[in-house]
Order: structure tokens, then C-alpha cells, then sequence
């Protein structure tokens, strides 16, 4: 018996390295942006990689910074990030309550209506929805950029399945002892829910971080473009370093780096339901 | 006055409204417009004029649309396969029991933490004539290997970065679905006398069809979506060889303002995202519980 955990041992260590040089593959771009952002501009384009800098150039973020608007553009991108993830986590959490916990005619054709949301993503609607965008009046502005990403369907799936798992005798216990159903929402649902919370948290905000489509459709101006437009202008203009082009990218995966840091432990719980976010 | 019972549901009514009220002008209103729009040419300067089915007959004609069509459907496909088995391996090579494992799942969780847009800027570059990729190669006795301008491989190598990108992620949702198989399982079928490969093609497999069923779906939807990464990695070129649909939409409708065809094109890519789409909601409601 002992042999044979010393040989299951054996095997789990040698098991691990081909899994190592996997993961290695995996986060070698991620290392060579990081260290490039470093580098000197003319070591871009040689003919072998320079893992560590012979000279490092830390000056290459404040002058990427300096070069455009970036600090701007990075707000933009924040404020409009930080709108949709809240956006998602009121009207996600309060319309899965409402389809988990709540029996009225009708409720099984809600779910369907808010499903079937899943095959009209923004690249399918593009136009009309710059058109619905435009009436309003919101082209060139905040809720311009967050609005057709307020709500996604994917995050009231998420909470109503994670809902459905809390025992209604909660709800039905407290009506019993006079709460209202907001309070019962505030106070007993939703702490049982933040691993769910914290999926819908970080994956709203990343998708609105990662916007490009979208924001190249509904914003002409300076004042309201989000990073992933000035980043990619950055790169087209002449003479900028791509190497200052990989800072602003390594700036750009900070604050989700932070965030994913941040919910880590809520995430671990959430994540055999994160099955339901794409 | 209203009953208690008739004050719950309309508050269950209530929590739902907005959701579905915003849906309503942001998804349903927007696709009837499209569907709408198709049938009219259309420039956003003069009012949209009847056309019938002059956009979509056009389009069939269009050799660029067939292009994007078919490439569409290759990158869906191709991303799909390989996203799916490289997430399944490296989710089988995760769950084993042994140290480092959750530092080396963690690890590969990056590619998805990274913006979209920085993920393109690199691969962009790591694909360059003289890029890493091919300094890897080297050593393997592998030549220059114009990854992005040769016609044949820019659609190999965006399908790489989709699944270098996408992998990791499912690779979780297959831990998931691993994590739920009760061990018990496994010691009876040791017990048995089943070796790992038949635990794996009788046991493993079966208990996991459903979860890989979810992933090829969700991943195919993703796919489906795809613009960013030809539009920045490639350009939709070389040639047309790797433009797709969702690239025609923005350039149909946003560079020559043909907004009547771009919509045309949209109900065409609609078309693939439903097909997609009914088969994840068969799957979503099936044997679902009621526990409210």
C-alpha cells in the first residue's frame, strides 16, 4: 500500500511537467508584452527575443501616456466599465429574484423573452441599434457607450439558477414575519448570492472593458473614445514605439488583473455556475 | 384592495419589468428594424427607400460576402473543435491530485483576464516574420513562416490565438463538470478492474457529454461573434481570406454607409446565431427543477 502511494506520488510529480511547459507556453505572450513594454523601441524586430532587458525603459509608460489623450481615454473606458457592471448587477439580480422566487402567469415566456435576448448579440444589431442610439440622441456620449450593454442575459440566467437554489422557506418565512419582499432581497437573498455576484461582477465589466465595436460606432469624439480606440489610433499613427503600445496594453489588463485579485475567493465558489458566462 | 397573494406576483412582475422593457428597445426593437431596413436601401441622409429583395439577392451575387460567409462558418467551426479538445486536455491533465496545479490553472486563466485588444497587439507581433512564434519554431528546423500574409495560414493562426484566448476559460468549466462526478465511481470501476483508459472512454466521458455539450455550443456562439481579431490581426486580409461577417456588417454599414445591406448581411449572421442559440436553450432548460 505504501509502495503504492510513493508510485501515485511519483506519477503526480512527473504528471505535473508537461503541464508546467504548457502553462509557460500559455503566459509566454503575456510575459513577452510585459517585458516588452520595457524594451528599447529598435529591439522590437531582431531576430531572437530580449527576455530581460540589457537596459530597462520604464520611461516608456509616462511617455506612451503623454503621446494622447490615454488618461482620458482610460477614464472613459472606467466610467463606462463601472455603469454596465453596475447596471448588470441591479437589474440582473432584481429580474433573477424576480423569475426565481416569484410564480405569475407569464413567467416561463419571460425567461424565454430574456433568453432568446442570447442570439441578437451588438454585432448582429449593429446598425439599428446605432439607430436607436442616435435617435435618442445619445451618439457621443457616456450613456451612448453603456447603454446597449446595461443588461445581458447571460447575468439574470446566472442569478435566477443561483436563486433557485436558495430554499423558498427563507422568503416565506420571512413575509411570515412582516418583512417586504425588498428587504427579503436585500437582507436574505442577496448574501447568499455573492459568488454569483462576483462572476457577474467581474465578467460584466470585463466585456465592457474589452468593448471595440461598439464604441467605434457611437463615438466621433475625442472627449468620449475609450482606450481600446486611442490604443489602436496610438498604433496607427507613424512614429509611435510599439513598445509604448505594449505599456498602454499592460495598463490596460491591470485594473481586470485587480479585480479577478479581488472577487479570487467569491470566484472559486461561483465558478461551476460561471459555466453560464461567456 | 388587492389580495396578499395578487401584491407578491405583482411584485415578482415588477423585478422582471425593467429587464424586459430594456430588451425591448435594446434587442427586439433594433432586430425588427434590421429586419426592416434589409428590404430598403438606406444611407442615414435620405429616407430609407423600398427595395424588396434587392439587398439580399445582391449579396448572394457579392463574392466578398460568400467569402466572409464561408470563412465565418470555417472559423466558427475550426475555433470551436480545437478550444473544445485543448480545454477538455488541460482540464484531464489539472485533475490529477498533486502540488502546483492550482498555480498552473491560475497561470492559464491570464489569457483571459488580458484586454481582447492587447491579446490582438501582441499576437500581432508575435506573428511578424521575425516574431517569437516563429524564434520557437526555429530550433525545430522550421524557415520564415509568413504567418499573417500568406493566405492559407492567417486563418490557422487566428483560430491559435482564439484558442490560446478561450482554452483556459473552458478548461474550467470542464473542471467543473470533472469536480461532479462523485469518486465513489472511480473506486468502484478500480475495484473492478477497469484501467484509466477505459475509466476515461466509459466512465469519464459519458458523465462529462453534457458539459461538453455546453462548451461547444457557447464556444461556437463566441465564435460566431468574432470581429476583433481579424479586424486588428489581420485586417480581414490577406486577400479576403480571413474577413468575416461581422466585418462586412461594420464596414457595409459604417465606412460606405450602406446601412440597408449592412442589415441585410445582419439578418444572414442572425440567421447562424439563432440555429446556435435554440441549441444552447434546449440545453439550458433541459431537466431543470423547479425549486421555488
Amino acid at each position: 500500500m505504501r509502495r503504492r502511494a510513493a508510485v501515485s506520488a511519483a506519477l503526480a510529480w512527473t504528471g505535473l511537467l508537461p503541464l508546467a511547459v504548457l502553462t509557460f507556453l500559455f503566459m509566454l505572450p503575456i510575459v513577452w508584452m510585459t517585458t516588452t513594454s520595457f524594451q528599447a523601441g529598435e529591439k522590437m524586430f531582431q531576430l531572437t527575443t530580449e527576455w530581460i532587458p540589457s537596459v530597462w525603459h520604464p520611461e516608456n509608460y509616462p511617455n506612451a501616456l503623454s503621446r494622447s489623450a490615454f488618461p482620458r481615454f482610460f477614464l472613459n473606458s472606467a466610467i463606462v466599465s463601472a455603469s454596465v457592471m453596475l447596471g448588470n448587477l441591479i437589474f440582473c439580480t432584481l429580474a433573477g429574484y424576480g423569475l426565481a422566487k416569484y410564480r405569475f402567469r407569464g413567467d416561463r415566456l419571460l425567461l424565454l423573452v430574456i433568453l432568446s435576448t442570447l442570439m441578437l448579440p451588438l454585432e448582429v444589431t449593429l446598425v439599428p441599434t446605432f439607430l436607436v442610439i442616435h435617435t435618442l440622441g445619445w451618439v457621443d456620449s457616456y450613456q451612448g457607450l453603456a447603454g446597449p450593454l446595461l443588461i445581458d442575459a447571460f447575468g439574470v440566467f446566472l442569478m435566477r439558477q443561483f436563486m433557485l437554489k436558495i430554499p423558498s422557506d427563507y422568503v416565506e418565512a420571512a413575509r411570515i414575519d412582516g418583512a417586504g419582499e425588498l428587504r427579503i432581497l436585500w437582507s436574505i437573498i442577496i448574501p447568499q448570492c455573492r459568488a454569483a455576484l462576483a462572476v457577474l461582477a467581474l465578467f460584466s465589466f470585463r466585456d465592457s472593458w474589452d468593448q471595440f465595436l461598439w464604441p467605434l460606432v457611437v463615438v466621433s469624439r475625442d472627449e468620449f473614445r475609450t482606450y481600446p480606440l486611442g490604443l489602436v489610433r496610438f498604433g496607427d499613427d507613424y512614429g509611435n514605439p510599439p513598445t509604448e503600445q505594449m505599456a498602454i496594453a499592460v495598463l490596460a489588463t491591470i485594473p481586470i488583473f485587480l479585480l479577478f485579485l479581488l472577487l479570487q475567493r467569491a470566484l472559486r465558489k461561483g465558478f461551476d455556475l460561471s459555466a453560464l458566462k461567456g | 384592495m388587492i389580495s396578499y397573494r395578487w401584491r407578491i406576483r405583482l411584485w415578482g412582475m415588477a423585478f422582471v419589468a425593467p429587464t424586459i422593457a430594456y430588451f425591448l428597445v435594446f434587442k427586439y426593437g433594433p432586430m425588427l428594424w434590421a429586419m426592416g431596413l434589409s428590404f430598403t436601401s438606406y444611407d442615414m441622409m435620405k429616407p430609407p427607400r423600398w427595395v424588396g429583395l434587392e439587398n439580399y439577392a445582391s449579396i448572394v451575387r457579392d463574392p466578398i460576402f460568400r467569402a466572409a460567409l464561408l470563412n465565418t462558418l470555417v472559423y466558427i467551426a475550426g475555433s470551436t473543435v480545437f478550444i473544445t479538445l485543448m480545454a477538455l486536455g488541460l482540464a484531464l491533465a489539472i485533475n490529477t491530485r498533486g502540488r502546483g496545479r492550482r498555480v498552473c490553472m491560475s497561470g492559464m486563466f491570464l489569457t483571459n483576464i488580458m484586454p481582447i485588444l492587447a491579446v490582438c497587439l501582441v499576437w500581432r507581433f508575435l506573428f511578424h516574420p521575425h516574431g517569437l512564434v516563429n524564434q520557437l519554431l526555429r530550433p525545430l528546423g522550421f524557415g520564415r513562416i509568413d504567418w499573417l500574409t500568406d493566405s492559407t495560414l492567417a486563418m490557422p493562426a487566428i483560430i491559435l490565438v482564439t484558442v490560446w484566448r478561450f482554452a483556459p476559460y473552458f478548461m474550467v468549466v470542464f473542471l467543473a463538470g470533472l469536480l461532479a462526478i462523485p469518486p465513489e465511481y472511480y473506486e468502484a470501476a478500480e475495484i473492478d478492474g477497469a484501467d484509466v483508459l477505459r475509466r476515461f472512454r466509459h466512465l469519464t466521458l459519458p458523465l462529462l457529454m453534457p458539459v461538453t455539450f455546453f462548451v461547444v455550443v457557447v464556444a461556437a456562439l463566441l465564435s460566431a461573434r468574432i470581429f476583433l481579431m481579424p479586424y486588428i490581426i489581420t485586417g480581414g486580409g490577406p486577400g479576403n481570406a480571413t474577413r468575416v461577417l461581422s466585418m462586412l456588417i461594420y464596414e457595409t454599414g459604417f465606412s460606405y454607409m450602406k446601412m440597408g445591406r449592412a442589415a441585410a448581411i445582419s439578418v444572414v449572421l442572425f440567421a447562424i446565431v439563432m440555429v446556435l442559440t435554440v441549441v444552447q436553450m434546449k440545453l439550458f432548460t433541459r431537466g431543470e427543477e423547479d425549486y421555488a
